[in-house]
C-alpha cells in the first residue's frame, strides 16, 4: 500500500474515535514521510501535535497501522515543514502614497528576483518591441530559442524590468527550474570573495547548477580579467547543457571595452536586442498604466505635459508622476495643468538636465574607457584620435559650439582639426553602423546621466 | 487533588499564564488552564498551541492530582477573594475553592484532554538579567509587522553570539535593532544561535519576565525556544517556563540595508525633537507626513507639516549639523516610534543622532553615545 493511502486509512478510522475539533487540531497537515522495514515516520506540523499524537493517540495509530500492514513494528513522529509556504502569494499590501519600503525585502533571496517586475506591467512600443519579443520567447522556451539573449539600452529604459520579467515568468511556468538573477557587480564580488576564501569550487558548482542565469550590466565586467575568465567557463558549462543565459548592458557587446574576445563573440552568438528611447505615444501609455496602478487618474493634458518634457528616461517619468500623486494625496485635489507645471518645474530644469561640454567629454571618455587628459593631449594614437573626433562631433551637433571653441576645449587644437573631425565622423557614420550605434549610446549617457 | 496556598500567590500564578489562553473557538479545551499538584509544587499551565506557559509555586499539598478549569471565570473570581490562605480541592470534575467565608465550586473538564506542553532537551543555555533583557526587547518588539506573504518579518529576530545578543524587528518601512553586550562574554558557546520569535510570544515574555529580579535562561532547539526563570526560594526549580514555536524561514539580511555612510548628520536634544515632531504630527494629514529641512549654514533643522483642512505648522530646532543640506519627509508615527523606543537615559538632556543620505534612502536614528540601539526609517517620497 502506498504511504499516502496508508495514512488516509489511518485518518479515516481515527475520525470515528475522536471529536471533530480534536481531529482538525491534531491531524491537520500530517502525513507519512516514509514507511520501510517496519518503521513508519509521521510528519506533524508542530511540537504540540507531536507530543499529542505520541502520547495520546500513539497506541491507536499504531494499532490501525498494524492492522493494515502486519510488517509495521514502530511508529515515529517528526516535525516537518509546515504547509504555509504553499500559500505564499506574490501579493504585497499596497502602501500609503509615497511611503518607501526597504526594497531588499521584496526580493527573493534564492533567485534575487523582485516580483514586481512582470511582463504584464511591461509596456511595449516600437522602441523595445524586438527586445520584448525575444525575452518573451526565451521565457516560454528557456534555453531553446535564443541563447544567449543579449539586451542593451540606456539608463532607465527598462532593461532590468525585462530581465527580471523573464526570470519571474520562467519561475511561474517552470517552478522546478533554478533561476538566478545577479548584477555583474555582485558576480565580481562573488568571484573576489571566493578567491579570498579559497572556495572557488563551491562558487563554480553553485553557478553551474542554474537553469536560467540572468546577468545584469555586464559592461562592468570590463577589465576584470579573472571574473571574465570565470564567467567564460560558467557560460560555456551552461551553454553546453542548453541552459538559458540572459545578459544586459548599456551598449552592444562590440562596444564594451576591455572584454575578452572569446566572451564578446559568445555574447553575440545568440540574439541581441536593443531598447531605444520611448516614443511619445508609449510615454503616455506608460504614464497611464502607472497612474492606473496607483489608482489615480490625471487629465490628458497633464500626462501630455509630462510626456513631452521627459523624453529619455522612463524612471524619471515615474518620478514626475509620483510627485503629482503625492500632491493629490496630501491636498485631496487633482493637479490641473498649471499646477502640474509649477510642481514639476524644477524637475525639468534641474541643473543636470542641461548639457555642457564637460559632460559630453566625460561621457565620451567614460564610454571609451579613457581619461580626460588622454583626449585633450596631443597624442595621435588611433585609439585616442577616434574618441577625440567623436567628442568634437558631439560638441558640434549637440551644443552647436563653434569650431574654434571645440578646438580650444580639446587641448588647443586648430579649428580646422575640429571641422575635419566632424566631417569625418558624419561620413563614417553613413558607412559604419556600429559607429552610429556607439554615438547614440553616448548620447543616451549624456542625457540620462 | 487538594492544596492550600495564599490568595496573592495563586493570583500571581493565574495572571502569569492566563493571557494566552481563552481565545480558541475550534478547540474549547484551550480556554482552560491546567491545575496540577505534584509533591510540594502547584503547577499551572496554559497554551494556545503556539506558546505554552508553565508556572510553579510551593504549596501545602494534601493530595496530588490535576484538573482543567475555564480560565475566564477562575481569573475573574480570584480577584474578589480576601487576602487569606485558600484551600483548593477537586471533587470529580469540579473545583472547590474555600477562603475564609467564601465557598465556591467551579465546573472543570477532564485534564487528560489538555494539550501536552512540549519539552526541550536542555543542552546549551544562555542566561541574562531578566529585567535588562525585557527592557531591551521592548525597544524593538512593536516594530514587527504582520504580512502573510512574509512570515519571516512578522517576528523578532534574535542572534546570540559570544559577546552579544542582537534583536531586530522590521515591518519593511522601518527597522529597529537592539544589542545587549554580554560582559563577560560567553566563552564556551558552541555556536551562534539565531531564531525568529513570533511577536505575540515576545510580548508575553515582556509581560511575564519584565518584573522578575533574577535571570532569564534561554534553551534552544530547532523548532522551539524555551525561556525560564527559577524560583527565588528554590533556584534549582523553575518558576516560569515559556516555550514558543519559532517562525520558519530565513530573516532578511538586514545589515545590507543599513547605510554605511551619511551625507548629513544632525545631533539634536531628544526631548525637544520629540516635542516638535508631536506638534507637527497634528497637521500631518492623511499620510502622516512631516517634512524635515536641514540647513547646515544656519545650524537649523526645520519641521513642517500641512493639512488642507486643519492648517499649517512650522517649527525649528538648532543643533550640531555636519555635511550637506537636506530635505526629507517621514511618517511622523514611524519617527516617534523610533525616538520613544530609545531607552530612557539618566541624563536629562540626552541627544539623538539623525544620519541621512538623501531623500529616498533610509535615515538612521541612534542615541548619542550609545551603540546598542539603532533605528532605520524609510522616508516618504515627495
Amino acid at each position: 500500500m502506498e504511504k499516502e493511502e496508508l495514512w488516509q486509512a489511518v485518518l479515516a478510522q481515527i475520525q470515528l474515535n475522536i471529536s471533530s475539533a480534536n481531529f482538525a487540531t491534531w491531524f491537520k497537515n500530517t502525513s507519512i514521510l516514509f514507511c520501510k522495514e517496519g518503521q513508519v515516520l509521521v510528519s506533524v506540523p508542530n511540537s504540540f501535535a507531536k507530543e499529542w499524537l505520541e502520547n495520546k493517540y500513539g497506541k491507536t495509530i499504531f494499532k490501525i497501522l498494524y492492522n493494515l500492514d502486519k510488517e509495521i513494528k514502530e511508529v515515529k513522529y517528526a516535525i516537518g515543514k509546515s504547509e504555509q509556504k504553499a500559500q505564499k502569494a506574490s501579493y504585497c499590501p499596497p502602501s500609503e502614497a509615497g511611503q518607501l519600503e526597504f526594497e531588499e525585502f521584496q526580493v527573493n533571496k534564492e533567485t534575487n528576483l523582485n516580483p514586481k517586475y512582470t511582463f504584464e506591467k511591461f509596456i511595449v512600443g516600437p522602441f523595445n518591441e524586438l527586445a520584448h519579443a525575444a525575452s518573451w520567447a526565451v521565457s516560454k522556451k528557456p534555453g531553446l530559442v535564443y541563447n544567449p539573449l543579449f539586451i542593451y539600452g540606456g539608463v532607465g529604459l527598462g532593461k532590468t524590468h525585462l530581465l527580471q520579467s523573464i526570470g519571474n515568468a520562467v519561475l511561474k511556468d517552470f517552478p522546478q527550474k533554478k533561476v538566478k538573477y545577479i548584477s555583474a557587480e555582485k558576480f565580481i564580488a562573488g568571484v573576489v570573495s571566493s578567491i579570498k576564501n579559497q572556495s572557488m569550487e563551491s562558487f563554480k558548482i553553485k553557478y553551474r547548477e542554474i537553469d536560467l542565469l540572468i546577468l545584469d550590466d555586464v559592461q562592468f565586467l570590463a577589465g576584470k580579467e579573472k571574473t571574465q575568465e570565470e564567467f567564460f567557463h560558467t557560460f560555456n558549462a551552461l551553454y553546453e547543457k542548453n541552459k538559458q543565459i540572459v545578459l544586459s548592458s548599456d551598449r552592444p557587446p562590440k562596444a564594451i571595452p576591455a572584454l575578452a574576445e572569446r566572451l564578446r563573440s559568445r555574447f553575440e552568438g545568440g540574439m541581441t536586442g536593443d531598447i531605444g528611447y520611448p516614443d511619445y505615444e508609449t510615454r503616455v501609455a506608460i504614464l497611464k498604466a502607472k497612474s492606473q496602478e496607483k489608482e489615480i487618474s490625471f487629465s490628458e493634458d497633464v500626462l501630455d505635459y509630462i510626456a513631452n518634457n521627459i523624453q529619455k528616461n522612463i524612471r524619471e517619468l515615474e518620478g514626475a508622476l509620483n510627485r503629482l500623486v503625492a500632491y493629490q494625496k496630501i491636498n485631496n485635489q487633482k493637479p490641473d495643468i498649471d499646477l502640474a507645471k509649477a510642481l514639476l518645474k524644477n524637475l525639468f530644469l534641474s541643473p543636470n538636465k542641461t548639457i555642457n561640454p564637460k559632460k559630453i567629454i566625460q561621457a565620451v571618455v567614460e564610454f571609451y574607457d579613457l581619461k580626460e587628459k588622454d583626449i585633450i593631449s596631443s597624442s595621435r594614437k588611433k585609439e585616442i584620435v577616434k574618441p577625440r573626433q567623436v567628442a568634437m562631433y558631439l560638441l558640434r551637433e549637440e551644443m552647436k559650439s563653434s569650431y574654434p571653441f571645440i578646438g580650444r576645449r580639446l587641448g588647443g587644437k586648430d579649428h580646422t582639426t575640429a571641422i575635419h573631425a566632424c566631417e569625418k565622423i558624419t561620413r563614417e557614420m553613413e558607412k559604419n553602423e556600429t559607429l552610429g550605434d556607439e554615438i547614440s549610446l553616448i548620447k543616451q549617457r549624456i542625457y540620462s546621466a | 487533588m487538594k492544596f492550600i496556598i495564599l490568595k496573592n500567590k495563586l493570583k500571581d500564578g493565574i495572571n502569569t499564564i492566563e493571557r494566552i489562553s481563552g481565545k480558541s473557538l475550534t478547540l474549547p479545551i484551550l480556554n482552560n488552564i491546567l491545575i496540577s499538584v505534584e509533591k510540594n509544587f502547584l503547577n499551572l499551565t496554559s497554551t494556545d498551541l503556539e506558546v505554552g506557559i508553565n508556572w510553579w509555586a510551593l504549596v501545602k499539598t494534601e493530595e496530588e492530582g490535576k484538573i482543567a478549569i475555564p480560565n475566564k471565570i477562575l481569573s475573574s473570581f480570584i480577584n474578589y477573594l480576601p487576602e487569606k490562605p485558600v484551600t483548593v480541592e477537586t471533587d470529580n470534575l469540579s473545583l472547590k475553592i474555600e477562603c475564609e467565608n467564601y465557598q465556591t465550586i467551579i465546573k472543570g473538564t477532564n485534564p487528560d484532554d489538555f494539550p501536552i506542553i512540549p519539552q526541550i532537551n536542555k543542552n546549551e543555555s544562555i542566561f541574562l538579567k531578566s529585567a535588562l533583557f525585557c527592557q531591551s526587547l521592548s525597544q524593538v518588539v512593536d516594530i514587527a509587522g504582520y504580512f502573510s506573504t512574509k512570515p519571516e518579518i512578522s517576528g523578532i529576530y534574535f542572534l546570540f553570539q559570544k559577546d552579544m545578543l542582537t534583536m531586530a524587528a522590521t515591518d519593511s518601512f522601518r527597522l529597529g535593532e537592539k544589542k545587549i553586550f554580554l560582559k563577560p562574554p560567553i566563552e564556551n558557546l558552541s555556536k551562534n544561535y539565531s531564531f525568529i520569535l513570533p511577536q505575540k510570544a515576545a510580548r508575553e515574555i515582556i509581560n511575564i519576565f519584565g518584573e522578575k529580579e533574577g535571570d532569564i535562561t534561554f534553551y534552544f532547539s530547532p523548532n522551539q525556544v524555551l525561556f525560564e526563570a527559577s524560583l527565588p526560594e528554590q533556584p534549582s526549580h523553575p518558576e516560569v517556563q515559556l516555550i514558543s514555536r519559532l517562525i520558519e524561514g530565513e530573516y532578511p539580511s538586514y545589515q545590507e540595508i543599513i547605510p554605511k555612510k551619511y551625507e548629513t548628520k544632525v545631533i539634536l536634544p531628544k526631548n525637544d525633537l520629540i516635542n516638535q515632531i508631536k506638534a507637527a504630527s497634528l497637521f500631518g494629514g492623511k499620510i502622516n507626513e512631516v517634512k524635515i529641512k536641514i540647513d547646515p549654514k544656519k545650524n537649523q533643522v526645520d519641521f513642517s507639516s500641512q493639512n488642507p483642512e486643519l492648517g499649517e505648522h512650522q517649527s525649528f530646532l538648532t543643533g550640531k549639523i555636519e555635511g550637506a543640506a537636506c530635505e526629507i519627509s517621514f511618517n511622523h508615527k514611524f519617527l516617534l516610534d523610533g525616538l520613544l523606543n530609545i531607552s530612557p537615559s539618566q541624563e536629562k538632556n540626552s541627544e539623538v543622532i539623525l544620519e541621512l543620505v538623501n531623500s529616498e534612502k533610509p535615515g538612521v536614528i541612534k542615541p548619542q553615545g550609545d551603540d546598542s540601539y539603532l533605528y532605520l526609517i524609510m522616508p516618504i517620497k515627495t
